[in-house]
């Protein structure tokens, strides 16, 4: 890195808080086209797996073929296998129909209900091909932080009654958010610009204090407050300003304009990420990034491949199975 | 497959050239504007997305004397570093965060668990409060 003799910035990051599946930190000294760009490709472009063919066997329970099949498209899949994985559009090991190994996971369900009592089918009815692609199950990540989890119960499916029966089997693929939103690793993903508050001292102080407590309680969130001590007005939180403009509206019906100044620092960020528990939240963010990166080189190479074709005319573009 | 055009390099000034990626969108478009315009051999960098529903995104590469081709692949390279920067400011960070995380919650270990645990903490109180 130290060979680049690059104009750009280089940016700091700050961890705040780190969970599997939320990470909340810090992007600062760089720009929000990278900050936007980083936000766009976890949202839509981060793979995961997810159920993308299902082949019904038996239904007899209450919903349709096709909308148990939406169901089991949306249920999240662990999919740290994805980035190694290939699409199944461009799998060559299969004949396109996406069934071997390198592109997809088989799942099969099979539950009858014999009792008298309304069976619940869930996700954890599922059966894997692959131990490490299995269903997310968010109750069993409670029992490990210490809450006490009623029973692990999966996600629900479908209910069944007394002799209602479901079996089928369903190939989980790799995709991204663009193509179908099932694929996307992301609950969240957000960015704010850190706020950089300035109060008017001299004007501040030409307010009483009930009007210094009027106008802090103006502010929908609690970003300001009234020192008990010196009756002074601070900033306590300036993050938890949401660009609302309500405390300027304020001021200036008390005809105090300008009595605080709010600027929107445009190179720094405060991401908040959430999983949907497909991909670690750190994960998603260093998988963004590697997407980035091919993204650059898939411009980069395309034009290599444009020399070549200069260069050796109509032959080139021929060999790579026709034009552009 | 992804492709790259280039238009206006077959003219005698090859230092302004407009750039047609498919298969991109605002994604790289505008983060390429911002890496190209912090480039001082740039004298204009622009890009827009003709329509909506194609795949398309056109980037408008005025130089000051090179090769527009050339300063786009410095950009492309530029960006490249700055991707791995900060690929590994975050992965150490989210390390350096971690071992403090467990750092200290060895120290609250040694003077009972705080949180999540206490609550659990507590159920046994009571717990053991009905039993008597």
């Amino acid at each position: 890195m130290d060979t680049v003799t690059s104009y750009t910035r280089f940016p700091t990051v700050r961890i705040r808080e780190l969970k599997d599946d939320y990470i909340k930190f810090e992007l600062k000294d760089t720009d929000p086209s990278i900050a936007n760009a980083l936000r766009r490709i976890m949202i839509a472009e981060v793979p995961t797996l997810a159920i993308d063919l299902v082949e019904i066997e038996t239904n007899s329970s209450v919903l349709n073929d096709e909308f148990l099949s939406h169901r089991l498209g949306l249920i999240p899949l662990k999919s740290e296998r994805a980035m190694e994985m290939r699409l199944s559009r461009d799998c060559d090991a299969c004949d396109g129909d996406g069934s071997c190994m390198y592109c997809s996971v088989e799942f099969t369900l099979n539950v009858k209900c014999t009792s008298d009592q309304t069976l619940d089918v869930t996700s954890h009815d599922l059966i894997s091909s692959d131990p490490s692609v299995v269903p997310v199950d968010n109750n069993l990540a409670q029992d490990i932080n210490g809450f006490d989890a009623p029973e692990a119960r999966g996600i629900l499916i479908v209910k069944l009654r007394r002799g209602q029966e479901l079996k089928l089997r369903a190939i989980a693929r790799k995709g991204i958010g663009k193509d179908h939103a099932k694929w996307s690793p992301a609950a969240t993903v957000a960015f704010q610009f850190e706020p950089e508050i300035h109060i008017n001292e001299a004007l501040m102080e030409s307010l009483s204090l009930e009007e210094k407590k009027e106008w802090v309680d103006s502010c929908p969130t609690k970003v300001f407050e009234v020192d008990p001590q010196t009756q002074q007005v601070v900033v306590v939180d300036a993050e938890a300003y949401t660009y609302d403009e309500e405390i300027l509206k304020k001021a200036e019906a008390m005809g105090k304009t300008g009595l605080v100044d709010i600027i929107s620092r445009d190179d720094s960020f405060i991401f908040t990420v959430e999983s949907t528990g497909a991909i670690q939240a750190s994960q998603m963010f260093i998988n963004a990034i590697e997407i980035l990166k091919t993204k650059l080189d898939a411009v980069r190479l395309s034009f290599d491949t444009e020399e070549a074709d200069d260069q050796f005319g109509e032959l080139g573009a021929h060999m790579r199975g026709g034009g552009m | 497959m992804a492709s790259t055009k280039e238009y206006g390099a077959e003219a005698d000034d090859q230092t302004a050239s407009t750039f047609s990626l498919t298969e991109e969108d605002h994604t790289l478009g505008n983060a390429l504007r911002y890496v190209l315009n912090k480039d001082p051999r740039v004298s204009f960098v622009g890009y827009s997305i003709p329509h909506p529903s194609e795949e398309r995104v056109n980037l408008r590469l005025q130089t000051t004397g090179l090769p527009a081709r050339d300063v786009l692949k410095d950009g492309l390279q530029d960006m490249m570093a700055l991707n791995d920067h900060v690929r590994v400011t975050f992965e150490k960070a989210v390390d350096d965060y971690k071992t403090l995380q467990g750092m200290r919650e060895m120290s609250v270990g040694a003077s009972g668990r705080s949180g999540a645990s206490a609550k659990s903490g507590l159920t046994h109180q009571t717990l053991s409060t009905d039993t008597k």
